[in-house]
């Protein structure tokens, strides 16, 4: 019994590795958590783009809201821009759609949009004050705001059209019975 | 080759703008309480890069996460409510220094127990080297020539056995 005491304990020492391990490369290393779901959208009053009056959360509230974070030097933000145009045209009465301008200039952004199209209002989030609010950790990234002005989720990186559709006819929907999809997000 | 397209690549990505311009970030404070802000910007992690702090990322969203850590010490926060504040937007992910509670313990003691534990089995590894060997050995080493060495030749019954091996 003796001469397998140290066995044993090194064996236990490796189960203890092994399952820290497991967990450390179980999750993605990109990902970065996302912790506001469910709580209520911090508020902000930013500028828009073409001018006019600032914009308020508090103003939107009664309407679900889609905030999309991008950026005109970030690249898979040039392939989701059609599908946040195709989703502010085709969804825009059922939620609100707004960009948010991150870590860029007015000038470079207005570029963009006229490049891309401009289908729905775009904000301009001075020194990122709004961006750390919100825990954004990186551009595209998509929120979706219920009408109570609870956070039900956000999307990161691009978002393709089904997910979208999706994610905004979840915002219609009270917010109790989790779906596959917000399931997993978790 | 690669490196020529690599670094043309570059070069034509940086003269259209493909990179996030740098924002003028906020004036440091007080030197007692702009030392608080980088001694928290120390603990936290930068969002958008990899495992860099707050304090030590050039990236404009560091800037950013600095400027709030700014803002909230200007607003007189405590230490615990600016970290709670990421904790709350970023999760414990945005900690460095994970807290020392609950599984967390298992990162903190996990080193100090298995050196302890190394230690241990060097120990039991390690036999006592016993009296009268050591003091032969003391007597038999400056002299490695002389003629006690033949004799403790003869006695050790191993040298013995291979003699009558090579004799046979």
């Amino acid at each position: 019994m003796k001469r397998w005491r140290l066995p044993l304990v090194f064996a236990a020492v490796a189960v203890a590795l092994l399952f820290v391990l497991f967990k450390g490369f179980g999750r993605d290393p990109h990902e970065v958590p996302f912790m506001l779901k469910g709580s209520p959208a911090p508020a902000f009053v930013l500028k828009p783009l073409d001018g006019g009056e600032n914009v308020k959360l508090a103003d939107l509230k009664g309407h679900p809201v889609v905030l999309n974070f991008w950026a005109s030097w970030c690249g898979p933000c040039k392939y989701e821009h059609p599908v946040l145009e195709w989703g502010a045209r085709e969804m825009g009465s059922q939620a609100v759609f707004m960009g948010v301008v991150f870590e860029d200039t007015e000038e470079n952004a207005r570029d963009f949009l006229r490049r891309m199209g401009a289908s729905f209002p775009q904000l301009m989030d001075e020194r990122s004050r709004m961006a750390v609010d919100y825990g954004v950790a990186g551009v595209p990234e998509t929120y979706f705001i219920d009408a109570e002005g609870i956070i039900r989720g956000k999307h990161v990186g691009p978002i393709d059209p089904q997910t979208l559709a999706l994610r905004v006819r979840e915002l219609s929907q009270p917010a109790a019975a989790p779906t596959a999809e917000a399931a997993r997000q978790r | 080759m690669t490196a020529v397209l690599l670094s043309l690549t570059l070069a034509l990505s940086l003269a259209t703008g493909q990179y996030a311009p740098q924002q003028a970030a906020s004036d440091p404070l007080a030197p007692a309480r702009e030392a608080r802000v980088q001694q928290l910007a120390k603990k936290l992690r930068c969002a958008v890069c990899q495992g860099l702090s707050v304090a030590d990322s050039p990236s404009s969203m560091a800037r950013a996460q600095l400027d709030k850590v700014r803002e909230l010490v200007s607003d007189g926060k405590t230490d615990e409510e600016i970290v709670d504040y990421f904790v709350a937007r970023y999760g414990e992910w945005v900690l460095l220094e994970p807290r020392a509670e609950g599984f967390n313990w298992f990162v903190w003691l996990g080193p100090v127990v298995l050196v302890l534990g190394g230690l241990f089995v060097i120990a039991r590894q390690r036999k006592p080297v016993p009296e009268g060997a050591a003091a032969a050995e003391a007597v038999t080493a400056p002299s490695p020539s002389s003629p006690a060495v033949p004799s403790t030749d003869d006695a050790d019954p191993y040298l013995q056995a291979v003699r009558r091996e090579l004799e046979r």
